[in-house]
């Protein structure tokens, strides 16, 4: 009879302890084969040379001393930076702008609200073909409406100097909604006493705007900042698609040259180098947004 | 709970094993045949395995045109890191070969009983040479070619003044001017012609290749590991190509998978191969007639217009059981009957001799006088050289092409000489 219950006890025991480790175990496996397993191999692979087909040969840090002296790569990290000057303060100014205007008591908002959030929803490359017959040179669009009133015609996409430029105003414009939602939902949160306080000590809607809204939006401020940081940084579609890089490598973004040593080159190895500088870059800046933007703000 | 907790894991454990099988699951004794996946070869190879497979039972021959992917080399390569090929593919690019027989998964064929008199007796010495790589081994069944020429709309032609398809560099440039004169005022503009603009490297074997091998007569890329395009002929291309983007002859948008400006007849002229024929004349009410001609050449060339063959080859994979029995095979694809049906089919070109002045395929290229430029070229075609890396070799081209070319950032002289230099540096990294 105690033999049974202690045998029960011991059991209802390891099945408490082992249960939660079961409940996790799928994620985890998931986890350790997609991201683990492949994060250390690349890691490993950065230390190599490897066109997939044929042996690895190692080759110590000469992977990292070739980045350190690839002009291309600088001209890609160079170009992608430039892509997010222009596009994260376009896309924070226009979302809020947009969100701000939505949080009015408007006629039709939600009609406004699921138009705006469209460009999300729509596959990549096919707004990327759309943009591409509005940029075209000889047949866009934009370019037909400016000959129609006497002005010149304009390289969106064949001139070097602005070609990423007009990829970050259709990158902006394909990304915009989910901003938009974002900033919606924290302008909600703002307490409507602080404006009405705010207004019997005579201050104006520029006054509650800086003095209110902006630091009880701090935090969406700083997710909206983040996240299209990341998706700057991880620019590919557009490029790929719509200019393949050019013109004269002016839009050849970081990932897209990873991309092209990897798939194009079968440089594994150099290729997986520069994921790694490059997903630590990307840490380093996020990094300091986060310092920057709770100081500021 | 716990059972159903089993249940997952053994039903994710199956799953996983049984997905990482590699093809080894065919039936022992079968071949498996991955073809193109455009429909006329489909037919084509459907009609031939059915051939076979009547004629063969104890070696039955599985077709199955190659999974979709956004390029069939990429295909091949991931069947190849996943050890999942075929026993034969039919339709790999001869560039690729090199990299392949170096990393020691495709058959040398020249080991195989029967295949060096049958190939001596298809294909002239020149072919041969071409194909056999650098070990000394022939890895590569030379299958068809689809050569690169001029193709021009006649009606464009006709309205314009210009008498006859150009053959020269200044001829060229002449009728592109007197084409920009009359088109000043279009809407959309017209252009005389156009070639991609975006600097990848397959697009050089379309644009700069052709036209390097029409004026060298057929002169190689990288010859004993080392460059030798920086010549006369490689700077005169780009010089010719300059111009038509310079004087706005060629437009430097990128034309896109959306459009087609030759058919639209916004352009009146473009590099392609034979491929565009069948294209062409699948379109209802196209509106105009159009002709093909040699690749334009500097105004001194002398002698025959060599072109880029864009060729497509077999080959055997180490995964394969029975090679012999896959060469056999093979031998059905590329013998007189099946490279009739490659014609009659697909319209495209077998790599054989005497095609021209064969009996045996005189009356059917008689009933089809649009494919007789390219029977007439196909004398006069050159393959890709043979270099592990030759789509680094031409990526690099491209990217001085794209600098000077369509840009004029460089003068053909510095462009051609740093993409020389770079090329070295890379084929003495490579080795």
């Amino acid at each position: 009879m105690y033999r049974a219950l202690t045998v029960t006890k011991k059991s209802n025991f390891q099945k408490r302890k082992l249960l939660p480790y079961l409940l996790v175990s799928p994620y985890l496996l998931f986890v350790i084969v997609f991201v683990i397993f492949p994060v250390l191999f690349c890691f490993f692979l950065t230390f190599n040379k490897w066109n997939i087909i044929a042996p690895m040969h190692f080759i110590g840090l000469n992977n990292y001393s070739r980045l350190f002296h690839d002009r291309l790569f600088w001209k890609a990290i160079v170009n992608t930076l430039q892509f997010l000057l222009l596009h994260i303060p376009l896309q924070l100014v226009v979302s809020l702008f947009l969100a701000y205007l939505l949080n009015q008591k408007i006629k039709a908002g939600s009609f406004f609200r699921a138009s705006f959030f469209m460009p999300v929803i729509v596959s990549g490359v096919v707004v990327t073909i759309l943009w591409q017959q509005l940029l075209g040179f000889d047949s866009g669009l934009i370019n037909r409406m400016l000959m129609e009133t006497g002005m010149n015609k304009v390289g969106w996409l064949i001139n070097p100097d602005i070609a990423i430029y007009s990829i970050a105003v259709m990158a902006t414009w394909k990304n915009v909604g989910l901003y938009v939602i974002l900033f919606l939902v924290g302008l909600q949160t703002v307490p409507t006493q602080y404006y009405e306080a705010a207004k019997m000590e005579g201050a104006t809607r520029w006054q509650q705007f800086y003095h209110i809204t902006l630091p009880m939006i701090n935090p969406t401020i700083f997710m909206v900042v983040i996240l299209s940081t990341i998706g700057g940084f991880n620019l590919f579609i557009e490029p790929y698609i719509m200019t393949g890089g050019g013109p004269l490598n002016s839009t050849l973004s970081a990932v897209l040259y990873i991309y092209k040593q990897a798939f194009q080159y079968y440089n594994m190895g150099y290729s997986a180098t520069l994921g790694f500088f490059y997903a630590i870059m990307i840490m380093s800046v996020v990094v300091l947004q986060k310092k920057f933007i709770e100081k500021e703000i | 709970m716990n059972i159903a907790l089993r249940i997952i894991f053994i039903f994710s454990t199956c799953l996983t094993i049984f997905s990482c099988r590699n093809n080894s699951s065919q039936k022992d004794g079968q071949l498996l045949f991955w073809c193109s996946n455009n429909n006329q070869e489909i037919i084509l190879c459907d009609t031939l395995t059915a051939e076979w497979n009547r004629n063969n039972t104890s070696v039955p021959v599985h077709i199955q045109p190659i999974p979709e992917g956004q390029s069939s080399e990429e295909v091949i390569l991931a069947a190849v890191v996943g050890k999942t090929t075929p026993d034969i593919y039919a339709n790999m690019w001869q560039g690729n070969v090199e990299m392949y027989a170096h990393a020691g998964v495709l058959i040398p064929l020249d080991t195989l009983k029967g295949f060096l008199n049958f190939i001596k007796e298809r294909c002239d010495s020149n072919v041969i040479k071409e194909i056999t790589s650098s070990d000394g081994h022939i890895y590569q069944v030379p299958w068809k070619v689809n050569p690169i020429m001029t193709i021009y709309n006649k009606n464009l032609f006709i309205e314009n003044g210009i008498q006859s398809p150009p053959k020269t560099y200044s001829a060229y440039l002449q009728a592109a001017q007197t084409f920009k004169d009359n088109n000043r005022n279009s809407v959309p503009a017209k252009r005389f012609g156009y070639t991609e603009v975006k600097p990848i490297w397959y697009q050089m074997r379309f644009n700069f290749y052709p036209l390097y091998l029409a004026a060298s007569g057929g002169a190689h890329l990288i010859q004993d590991n080392e460059a030798v395009f920086n010549n006369k002929y490689a700077v005169g291309v780009f010089r010719f190509l300059q111009t038509l983007y310079r004087d706005d002859f060629f437009s430097k948008e990128s034309e896109g998978a959306s459009s087609d400006v030759f058919v639209s007849q916004a352009i009146a002229t473009k590099w392609t191969g034979p491929w565009e024929i069948q294209h062409l004349n699948s379109i209802p009410n196209l509106g105009f007639k159009y002709g093909y001609c040699d690749e334009i050449v500097p105004d001194d060339h002398k002698g025959p217009v060599y072109t880029y063959a864009d060729p497509k080859n077999i080959v055997i994979f180490n995964t394969c059981k029975e090679p012999q029995k896959a060469w056999e095979f093979i031998k059905t694809i590329i013998d007189k009957e099946g490279d009739m049906l490659l014609l009659q089919v697909t319209g495209q070109f077998p790599r054989r001799k005497n095609l021209l002045t064969d009996n045996y395929f005189s009356s059917f290229l008689k009933d089809n006088p649009a494919l007789l430029p390219f029977v007439k070229q196909l004398s006069y075609l050159k393959g890709d050289d043979n270099s592990e890396s030759i789509v680094e070799v031409l990526d690099i081209i491209s990217q001085e092409y794209e600098a000077c070319v369509v840009y004029g950032k460089k003068t053909p002289e510095k462009a051609i000489a740093d993409a020389e230099a770079a090329v070295n540096v890379l084929l003495k990294n490579e080795n």
